[in-house]
């Protein structure tokens, strides 16, 4: 009860904060700039050209749900890293700056519940942003394209190839990747926290969050690293392309994300030593 | 109330506080003071949980707050000089979620508290509008809701303009007549510390180097103009007695001392006393003394 109580103060401040409605308004930018792309005849051309070589019909395939996959693949990849390591990098380097955390600490709260209700919101939050990114893009992409039509998947680099012709299936397919991006991205988030409770400024918190990540994309994408893949990451974390697969295969599935919340665990609990170990001045 | 014992601590090997003690007894007001990094602010965290000591221990109402933090400071109130708020949010929404932490928000508590630090028609105020004083009266409403028994404060005068600082001062002792509240009142305002406090303590890089009550305060090394001679033999006179010649006709003679002992002491050594007068003193003369090393440290 008191937990439900300090996380909804901790959701409160994450929502009353401009910049958080900022980023909403950023990813509503970005998914109509995806969709102004989509519609451009060059871009159909080359998707029709996609469909068509795989013996299936480009009006099904060019539809809402396959806008939306498009949609929370990019703006995910391209605005999603940058705003959850934001966000997460912030939640408690920002609050030790700004001295809010002083008032805290006036209470009779342990750090490792402080941070716990802080986590537990980040984790919220990236989760229901990922929701909101695939909700709006749909939305978007219905007043753009209509709402019939099925689902064309390809992720080369991951080798993911379906179609899915029925539009239950499909869009039971974006949700179930939907939840499978927000347990990616929590990882991502918790990089970033791990960094936040350290003694460092909120936007160093931030940057080293997205320089690891992108190295690790960088070198996973060499082929000497190749064979190694699996040890990436950035290759774990896009383990939920393996949803869309016509047969989906749980053991791959479970393997990643067993890792991922090891990984997630792990970080959070590097966190909470170097925060416990901390003195905080008055 | 409050049983502060032995504190030591060091910030990359230089020392903040060596074996600091003091003792805060139910319903009084004691001043902590100090120049800027003499330690007042490093005791004020290690009695909050905030900073670990290297050595000693600090209980609150008989509980460990290194051993059993959530308990200790159940009870306990804080308020610091520049509160820092949440400013994107109401005074009520900052009050919400400080009160979180302390295990529950209950709302008619809060506007009562409110009402009394009057701030209820800018309560729904985003924080970022209000004035300093306003802001402290905010502070002084998040430390008031947990009922608490002892008050933390913390430089809580500082950038008030007098009207603000008479308001403060009387608020807290109202508090004290009121509910019978435990305050420890860390400042460097003398004059705020003579008028709240009922004992003091001063820090000299990290060391407690007074302690008594505001009247031996201004007691402690009590100052003489006098008129005495032969001047020469006088001088050795007083050394030898324990006390100090601070100029020609200015002595300071040892708290312990009566002076009309000395007097007499100093008539039977054929000295001719023809003036002894003690010298009225403000506090900050007697502060700047003893942060100075005159005062004698206990």
């Amino acid at each position: 009860m008191v937990f439900t109580q300090q996380l909804r103060g901790e959701l409160r401040k994450l929502f009353a904060r401009p910049r958080t409605w900022m980023g909403y308004g950023a990813f509503v930018v970005m998914e109509a700039v995806i969709l102004a792309v989509y519609k451009l005849e060059s871009s159909q051309r080359h998707m029709r050209g996609l469909v068509e070589r795989n013996g299936l019909e480009f009006s099904t395939y060019y539809s809402s749900l396959t806008i939306t996959f498009t949609i929370m693949l990019l703006s995910m990849f391209l605005l999603g890293s940058i705003y959850f390591a934001l966000v997460a990098g912030d939640i408690v380097a920002k609050e030790n700056e700004d001295g809010n955390l002083r008032m805290v600490f006036a209470r009779p709260i342990s750090r490792l519940r402080l941070l716990a209700v802080k986590y537990t919101a980040v984790c919220l939050y990236t989760f229901s942003f990922v929701f909101f990114v695939g909700v709006s893009g749909y939305a978007m992409a219905v007043g753009a394209v209509g709402w019939e039509g099925g689902l064309f998947v390809m992720e080369p680099k991951m080798k993911v190839f379906a179609a899915y012709p029925d539009w239950w299936e499909g869009a039971g397919r974006l949700a179930l990747s939907a939840v499978g991006i927000g347990i990616s991205m929590i990882t991502l988030s918790s990089i970033a926290f791990m960094f936040s409770c350290f003694k460092i400024k909120p936007a160093a918190a931030t940057i080293i969050t997205l320089t690891i990540l992108f190295v690790d994309m960088i070198l996973q994408g060499f082929p000497f690293f190749k064979p190694y893949e699996s040890y990436f990451v950035t290759w774990r974390m896009s383990a939920w392309v393996f949803l869309m697969e016509q047969h989906i295969s749980w053991p791959k599935i479970v393997e990643s994300y067993a890792l991922l919340i090891g990984l997630n665990a792990s970080l959070f609990t590097i966190g909470w030593l170097a925060f416990q170990t901390r003195d905080f001045k008055t | 109330m409050l049983e502060v014992r032995g504190l030591s601590k060091a910030f990359g090997g230089k020392p903040a506080l060596k074996d600091v003690s003091f003792r805060l007894e139910k319903g009084e007001i004691y001043g902590l003071l100090g120049h800027n990094g003499a330690g007042k602010s490093t005791s004020l965290g290690i009695i909050l949980g905030m900073v670990a000591p290297d050595r000693g221990e600090v209980e609150i109402g008989g509980v460990s707050v290194q051993k059993h933090r959530g308990r200790a400071l159940a009870k306990v109130g804080a308020i610091f000089e520049a509160p820092a708020f949440y400013d994107y949010m109401s005074g009520w929404e900052n009050l919400k979620i400080l009160m979180g932490y302390s295990g529950g928000f209950d709302a008619m508590a809060a506007e009562e508290v409110i009402a009394r630090v009057g701030l209820e028609k800018r309560i729904g105020s985003k924080v970022r509008t209000y004035s300093h004083g306003m802001r402290q009266r905010l502070a002084l409403a998040q430390a008031l809701l947990p009922e608490p028994e002892l008050l933390l404060l913390d430089e809580p005068t500082d950038g008030l303009d007098p009207e603000g600082i008479k308001w403060f001062r009387d608020f807290i002792l109202g508090l004290r007549q009121e509910k019978g509240m435990t305050v420890l009142f860390n400042s460097h305002l003398l004059a705020e510390v003579e008028l709240m406090c009922d004992r003091v303590a001063i820090l000299r890089e990290g060391q407690r180097v007074f302690e008594g009550s505001v009247k031996d305060f201004r007691d402690e090394l009590p100052v003489y103009e006098v008129e005495l001679e032969p001047w020469d033999y006088v001088q050795t006179w007083i050394r030898q007695a324990g006390g100090e010649v601070l100029g020609r006709g200015k002595i300071s003679l040892p708290v312990a001392m009566d002076p009309a002992v000395a007097v007499e002491g100093l008539v039977k050594a054929g000295v001719k006393v023809r003036n002894f007068a003690k010298v009225r003193r403000s506090l900050e003369d007697v502060y700047m003394e003893i942060l100075n090393g005159k005062g004698s440290p206990n």
